[in-house]
């Protein structure tokens, strides 16, 4: 099962899942550094139907059963060969978990859950999120690899609230960390993660896409539009609320939700209880065309979230032009320039975000047309895909 | 009636929830043969007038179940059995399932069926083609919110809820809201909850160096939780002492992180849910129980609670209205208004011991006149007995 060392550096991307079509960062990315000269295997714990073929080598996880048995057999059997084809890794895993103070359970569960990354030969094993790299701490160096871990949201504020300490290991050690604002940087700073480890490397979007539209014609009423999953971090309930509150003004409004989730229940029986059911329309998923044909269409777009990594969805926004409303859950003020590329307000307070909608819905076009301006140029030249694959290429030097 | 009346309380589980089963209960106590079907959860000890006829969450439990009825039914009811088994053929995709549910209901054929749970009602029409009749209970989610999102659930109440023979309402509110799937208005019958008083005497003064705050139920979005913290985050702001436990509240993600994200760890304590006992024991240690829901019937909590001589904050929400009248016998906030949650109980942590003494007096009062089992337990006698003069 060895191979030859190839003199094109290898980098194995540790994910739960193959991307899909629709996550651009990963498609970007993988065929970013594929462009560089960088060969990329992707290493995921599930196998789906139909996944997504990014023309890369992938390595699935032996299959997980639910039977006792099968689970017995299975994992006896992945032992049998992380032993037989690569005895070296498996025995340094061993130890290095020993060094960790990892029981001995563990640490042939562990040899276990990571016979496949044994496989291959590569330079750097990078996990997509934090939880990817939890219980494998130790793969890269068992491996002679180096580790590198994302983080990108919630994985770094609410994995932690479900898992009380599950990255305490992980970050012991020396390993190189990408997060997606200064915000994120600042937090892992707080966990005592040395900052020389830490880049920021900011999502990107596919500019040439989404471009302003000249086809854009104010209408009578006030349209707005989020674009999220129905999910409690995304403050819909609140935003609602603001919506409430623009209607007893006796402001006529149009509010589009953009996304399909567990909550809708309790959004759709917000926005009844809430006198605006009939001014909310609940759109479910789009595709990328249909979203952008939607925003054509928007005055204002809120993203009035409780917690958000970055969020690509107001990247977009912003880069179509249009008047951005956004709270300041964690990644989102670095996202949006409160005052010059939109407005940034407090979360979990729906008067406040009332009085900027009409603020802004009041303002004069000229300032109207600074922001818009202001907006299209930063995410042209910060958040574009060329600068995001330039700086990965420089995170694996 | 002549013979005795024969009723079935059906919530699909046995046991069924608290206040169900304190109807069941009740009901056995006034000699009312009561039959129970559907799924065992766990074995109860019931009255001799209360009859099971459950099976077990395994296949040989149904196979068994599914057989012995069939026999029965075969032997003694056949032409009953080949009336449903058609009934059947038309409609329900899943025949095996509905059978093991449906035919020991048609073998004992109680008087009356009484379902617990609106969302039921289209598999259980078909008892009326042999004569049963239907009652219908209207309670909470099923009909405040699920049939706004769903609009499939709109059609079936629409289409069903005039072929019901009696409603039992938990509030009036709730009347009010099945009459929009056009329940009508006449067969509707508000029967409030009722508790038995026993249980709740309250044994214990309260003394607590800091005032204490408990709210009770699981992190359910209509429980509102998120609008507490806010308002908890406005009195902690304002250097307010106190101390909020909300039971059943824990390992729940929003919760956690708002908690974090408000840095109000030390003010809020989350617990698992408790058994009975011990939530009687959270209610009568706290100086105050706060229900911010954005929806409910008429929540329990607040009842017992008023029987333990607790203050209630609630928001005004489904029929809360009905049982707290703002400052008489507890406190009524508009719904999702974190301000006033924290203007109120503020307010009630500065009054004066006589005003609180009042104000429980006539919450323990309220209680014995409208929530009180026996009363609960008539009034719903009187729908079922009404079906038949």
């Amino acid at each position: 099962m060895k191979e030859k060392k190839s003199h094109i550096n290898a980098i194995g991307i540790a994910l739960s899942y193959v991307p899909k079509y629709s996550e651009t960062f990963f498609k970007n990315k993988i065929s970013g550094l594929q462009k560089s000269n960088y060969r990329v295997i992707l290493f995921v714990d599930y196998k789906c139907l139909n996944d997504y073929n990014h023309k890369c080598e992938v390595v699935y996880a032996p299959k997980r059963y639910q039977n006792t048995i099968k689970t017995i057999l299975s994992g006896f059997s992945t032992l049998v060969k992380a032993f037989l084809f690569n005895p070296k890794k498996a025995i340094s895993l061993y130890y290095l978990d020993k060094q960790d103070g990892i029981s001995f359970a563990n640490r042939i569960k562990n040899i276990i859950l990571n016979q496949f990354y044994f496989t291959k030969k590569i330079d750097w094993l990078h996990f997509g999120f934090g939880m990817n790299a939890i219980k494998r701490e130790n793969v890269a160096s068992a491996i002679g690899a180096k580790m590198a871990v994302s983080f990108r949201g919630s994985d770094l504020y609410i994995t932690p609230l479900k898992h009380n300490n599950c990255y305490d290991l992980l970050f012991t050690k020396a390993i190189k960390y990408h997060v997606l604002s200064e915000e994120m940087k600042q937090t892992l700073i707080g966990y005592q993660v040395d900052k020389k480890y830490i880049q920021v490397i900011t999502p990107a979007i596919n500019i040439d896409f989404f471009k302003s539209s000249s086809a854009f014609k104010p209408d009578e009423n006030l349209r707005l539009t989020t674009v999220a999953r129905l999910h409690w971090k995304k403050g819909l309930e609140y935003t609602l609320e603001a919506l409430s509150i623009l209607k007893q003004q006796g402001i006529d409004f149009k509010f589009t939700i953009i996304g399909e989730g567990e909550e809708r229940e309790r959004l759709i029986f917000a926005a009844h209880q809430l006198g605006v059911i009939n001014n909310v329309a609940f759109k479910g998923q789009l595709n990328h065309d249909e979203v952008k044909a939607h925003l054509q269409h928007t005055d204002i777009y809120l993203q009035y979230s409780i917690q958000e990594g970055f969020c690509n969805a107001v990247l977009e926004a912003q880069a179509m032009g249009l008047l951005c409303i956004v709270s300041n859950a964690e990644g989102l003020p670095e996202n949006v320039i409160n005052n010059q590329t939109g407005w940034v307000i407090n979360k979990r307070n729906p008067m406040a975000l009332a009085k900027k909608i009409m603020d802004v819905y009041h303002l004069p076009l000229v300032e109207k047309e600074a922001i818009r301006k202001n907006a299209i140029q930063r995410v042209n030249q910060k958040f574009n895909l060329e600068k995001q694959n330039r700086e990965f290429v420089e995170f694996y030097k | 009636m002549s013979k005795k009346i024969k009723i079935a309380i059906y919530s699909g589980d046995i046991p069924s929830t608290t206040f169900i089963e304190r109807l069941i209960k009740g009901l056995a106590n006034k000699g009312v043969q009561i039959y129970l079907f559907g799924f065992i959860k766990s074995k109860m000890g019931y009255e001799k007038n209360v009859s099971i006829f459950g099976y077990r969450n395994t296949k040989i439990s149904k196979v068994w179940h599914l057989l012995k009825f069939s026999v029965l039914l075969f032997l003694f009811k056949n032409k009953d059995k080949s009336k449903l088994d058609k009934m059947l053929k038309d409609k329900s995709n899943k025949p095996l399932i509905a059978r093991v549910k449906y035919y020991p209901v048609l073998y004992y054929s109680p008087d009356v069926f009484h379902l617990q749970w609106a969302k039921g009602i289209d598999e259980w029409l078909w008892v009326k083609e042999f004569g049963i009749k239907l009652v219908l209970s209207l309670r909470g989610a099923h009909i405040n919110y699920s049939p706004l999102a769903d609009k499939r659930l709109t059609n079936i109440y629409k289409t069903n809820f005039p072929k019901v023979d009696a409603f039992h309402a938990v509030s009036k509110a709730i009347s009010l809201e099945a009459q929009k799937y056009d329940a009508p208005k006449e067969k509707i019958n508000v029967v409030y909850s009722g508790i038995s008083l026993d249980t709740f005497i309250n044994k214990y003064e309260k003394q607590n160096n800091v005032f204490r705050i408990v709210s009770i139920g699981r992190p359910h979005w209509k429980k509102g939780y998120n609008y507490a913290l806010n308002a908890i985050k406005i009195l902690k702001d304002k250097n307010i002492e106190f101390k909020y436990v909300i039971v059943g509240g824990k390992k729940n993600i929003e919760l956690a992180y708002q908690i974090k994200d408000l840095g109000l760890e030390e003010n809020i304590t989350l617990l698992n849910q408790l058994a009975f006992k011990d939530v009687v024991n959270q209610m009568q240690s706290s100086d105050l129980l706060l229900l911010p829901s954005v929806e409910e019937g008429i929540a329990n909590v607040v009842l017992e609670a008023m029987a333990l001589k607790t203050l209630v904050v609630t928001t005004d929400c489904g029929g809360m209205n009905e049982v707290i009248t703002n400052n008489y016998n507890g406190f009524l906030v508009p719904i999702r208004d974190p301000e006033a949650i924290a203007k109120t109980i503020e307010y009630v942590i500065t009054l004066a011991n006589d005003d609180k003494e009042n104000i429980v007096k006539n919450a323990l009062e309220t209680i014995n006149k409208n929530h009180n089992e026996q009363l609960m337990v008539d009034n719903m006698m009187n729908i079922y007995t009404k079906l038949f003069s």
